[in-house]
């Protein structure tokens, strides 16, 4: 690990707010963007809440003609690109384009273009099939349509590890810097709110009814959500040489597999990426100063994710700040780790805590720190971001304040 | 810095043409196609009937009667050929390798059809009947998980999706892992499954063969009468391993993997292109990271999947990167054989280049009758022939854009 890397600039486009300012400014203000839903009729559903993005003007993105060859989550995935790039104060036109890469996570891709494929499919037969929108499914699109918008040559990926994605994909973006494969990346996580994962949340009976409540007692469940968040990940060397200001520095992340269930979370393997990527990043548990949880606002989400969270900081975990800002934004699957990524810098760069909005009542299993409903002034050094996924896969980042 | 040596020392394959390593190698070098007419689901109505479907697939022959139930096809395929591929190198999962294992998958439409049909029954029956049970596999990286799951894999679990590269990445993507000290074995390939998602996707953006009344139905690369793709299906994985482990259980070692190049064309939107920059570039970095200079190149595990503009593209670079030696290489497509496999053609690829330097063999480019003009490369079309070979290169790339190359060479201490 000789390379040390550096995150430079922020996209988002989120239920709270669209740019880094935005964002930043809803998150502390611990505003929800949960509202009910209009992406889709939800009257035979028990619940009619989720984390839509709304305002989202595409064409401030992307041209008209662009708009109507992609998909939504492409075109959240451009946009954060765009803003991110921005951000960093990077104009793409004057880079070598064949040493800037694309690493994208999510979790159902782009779904709604399969979801109206599947509505023509049952309702009017398979004639009626769209055959211009089969290209715009499959989810390596995500990264190529990023590319293809931004003319960039350097490796391109997808990589849909579901709710854990956005992790996986800054990490491997790290890693293909480190090894000389790219000079800049732009990673992160996409997703476009989905019917299908509405419906099958909803039969794992794991949607709360009106708002997220990570760590409360009489937490109900998760809020089905869409969005995007990008950084810009580029060498300390190459920041420094053309004077960019740095959030954070990547230390280092921790991957692992519960290998035990496909849905249920296990605290084992929630364990064993935290301590992975501590030990990468030369961090002692100690010198945490701020863990973004997973926090889902599950029972089992966040029983487990406690548990971890108290094998492995022991004592240290009473004092440990934990928050989720799934409590505002709802879960935004691929895109979710991604976007508590751009929370985490814009809270490093602040020393701000944002809140765990929606606490009432403490709950005994989950006996932590959440920075309950209030953001909370405090110096970060260190900052830890941790989520898991479908499948029983961990990942979890270690951010530092730059030195 | 110095380099942790990756090493392939287990192979297991479920394709049209082969089921475990001996069945693929063989049907490989006798030059047999397992091309035949498609069963999985109704094709009238659809000018095209055949593809590289795996007939008679029973997972309980390799996984057992239990836990079968809700795993879609894809998922079975890839638990098969990782029980396989861990026999192929016997070596057991254990709570002492456990965490030092990981999975890296390559897939892109391995789940569509278990999300198409999730989505579908949810509309048909109502949204509160569907069964939960089959949520989990509407997730993309629901096989590779279900690996980690059935066989207690610790370490990591990646899937890469990106199109016809996806297997190749994640081969790539498992041996940085080795490289980089985070694993000591992994798990890599890749799966895709036929469908009818899947064959309607290709159908219908006209990527298939036969689709036009005066073309043929066939996958024959590089020959003048291509027009189109003939699907496949398959699941294959590799044991990557760190050499230092490898050697030290003693294991058979069938090759090294090495450098990898990897280049995205973003001049282009879901075609074919003559443009050769991109691919060009990913061998020529392969090459350079293997240290290797283009004469070493004993065979080109082509990427050619029967269609006019692909074959010529990776024509027109093997050409521009081998310049005078281009014609003295050979050149095979075993897509020839096994059809288009999607995300999970690399890893076959791969699984050939590590049979054809085992067997000093390379595998033949068949179904070639008609030779096209500019399509004048040593295509091998006449059987296998025998051949020292100690470097394969392969190559995948497709339409989307993205463009990888790999070494695989013969193992030297």
């Amino acid at each position: 690990m000789s390379k040390r890397i550096v995150i430079t600039g922020l996209g988002v486009v989120s239920s709270i707010g669209i740019g880094r300012d935005a964002f930043w400014n809803a998150l502390v203000g611990g505003e929800s963007g949960i509202t009910e839903i209009v992406s889709f009729d939800t009257s035979a559903f028990p619940n009619h809440f989720g984390g839509e993005v709304k305002n989202f003007n595409p064409y401030e993105f992307v041209t008209k003609r662009r708009f109507s060859r992609i998909g939504r989550a492409s075109c959240f995935a451009i946009s954060g690109a765009k803003l991110a790039l921005e951000d960093a104060g990077i104009n793409p036109g004057v880079y070598e384009k064949d040493r800037i890469g694309v690493c994208v996570g999510t979790t159902m891709g782009e779904t709604q273009i399969l979801e109206k494929i599947n509505e023509d499919w049952v309702k009017r037969g398979v004639d009626a099939i769209d055959a211009d929108s089969i290209p715009r499914y499959p989810c390596n699109v995500l990264s190529s349509n990023v590319a293809i918008e931004l003319k960039l040559k350097g490796p391109n990926y997808v990589i849909p590890c579901a709710c854990a994605a956005g992790n996986y994909a800054v990490g491997y973006a790290c890693d293909l810097i480190r090894s000389g494969e790219a000079d800049i990346m732009l990673a992160g996580g996409t997703d476009a709110f989905s019917r299908i994962a509405f419906i099958g949340f909803n039969r794992l009976f794991a949607v709360a009814p009106r708002k997220c409540q990570p760590f409360d007692k009489n937490r109900k469940g998760m809020m089905v959500a869409e969005g995007c968040g990008m950084v810009i990940l580029e060498s300390y060397d190459s920041a420094i040489k053309r004077r960019a200001p740095v959030y954070a520095e990547v230390l280092g992340y921790g991957l692992s597999c519960d290998a035990h269930h496909m849905t249920a979370p296990f605290s084992e393997g929630i364990k064993e990426a935290i301590q992975k990527a501590l030990k990468e990043s030369g961090i002692a548990p100690q010198q945490v100063d701020y863990f973004n949880a997973h926090g889902t606002g599950t029972p089992a989400n966040d029983r487990e994710e406690c548990l971890a969270i108290k094998k492995v900081f022991g004592e240290y975990s009473r004092k440990l700040a934990v928050s989720s800002i799934k409590s505002m934004l709802g879960h935004t699957m691929g895109a979710a780790s991604a976007i508590e990524t751009v929370a985490c810098c814009l809270a490093i760069k602040n020393d701000i805590i944002p809140p765990t909005i929606n606490y009432e009542t403490p709950d005994p299993e989950c006996d932590i720190d959440c920075v309950p409903n209030v953001a909370r002034k405090q110096k970060l050094n260190v900052v830890l971001n941790s989520s898991s996924a479908f499948g029983g896969n961990n990942a979890c980042l270690v951010l530092k304040k730059p030195s | 810095m110095h380099k942790k040596r990756v090493v392939v020392t287990g192979l297991g394959i479920i394709v049209s043409n082969g089921t475990g390593k001996k069945a693929f190698s063989e049907a490989l070098f006798k030059g047999i196609s397992g091309v035949k007419l498609i069963s999985l689901f109704d094709t009238s109505g659809f000018k095209v009937k055949t593809a590289g479907e795996i007939k008679d697939f029973r997972p309980q022959d390799f996984l057992g009667d239990k836990g079968l139930r809700t795993l879609d096809r894809s998922t079975k395929l890839a638990n098969s050929a990782a029980k396989l591929a861990l026999e192929d190198a016997g070596l057991e999962i254990t709570e002492s390798n456990t965490n030092d294992t990981g999975v890296a998958i390559g897939t892109t439409l391995g789940s569509v059809n278990s999300i198409s049909e999730f989505d579908k029954e949810a509309m048909r029956e109502g949204a509160h009947y569907v069964s939960p049970a089959l949520f989990p596999n509407t997730v993309i990286n629901s096989p590779a998980s279900q690996v980690s799951i059935r066989f207690n894999i610790r370490g990591f679990n990646t899937v890469i999706s990106t199109g016809f590269t996806s297997s190749l990445d994640a081969i790539n993507y498992g041996a940085d892992f080795i490289r980089l000290g985070r694993a000591k074995i992994v798990l890599a390939g890749g799966v895709e499954e036929l469908c009818i998602q899947t064959f309607l996707g290709f159908y219908k953006t006209g990527f298939l063969a036969g689709l036009k009344d005066r073309d043929i139905e066939l996958s024959c690369p590089f020959d003048e009468r291509r027009n189109g793709i003939i699907l496949g299906e398959a699941s294959c994985i590799l044991i990557l391993e760190e050499l230092g482990a490898a050697m030290e259980r003693k294991a058979d070692i069938y090759a090294e993997v090495m450098g990898f190049g990897t280049a995205f064309d973003p001049y282009r939107v879901n075609k074919y292109t003559l443009r050769t920059e991109a691919l060009k570039k990913s061998i020529e970095q392969a090459l350079e990271k293997s240290g290797l200079t283009p004469d070493k190149i004993d065979y080109i595990c082509s990427g050619a999947n029967s269609t006019p503009d692909g074959d010529l593209v990776e024509t027109l670079c093997i050409k521009e990167v081998f310049a005078g030696k281009a014609r003295e290489i050979p050149v095979s497509s075993i897509k020839s054989m096994i059809g288009e496999c999607f995300s999970a053609s690399g890893a076959c690829q791969a699984a050939a280049g590590i049979c054809a330097i085992e067997k000093q063999m390379i595998p033949p480019t068949i179904n070639y009758r008609k030779k096209d003009g500019r399509c004048d490369l040593d295509y091998v079309t006449s059987g296998a022939r025998s051949s020292g070979i100690d470097n394969v290169l392969v190559s995948a790339f497709g339409p989307s854009g993205c463009n990888s190359s790999l070494v695989i060479s013969g193992f030297r201490s």
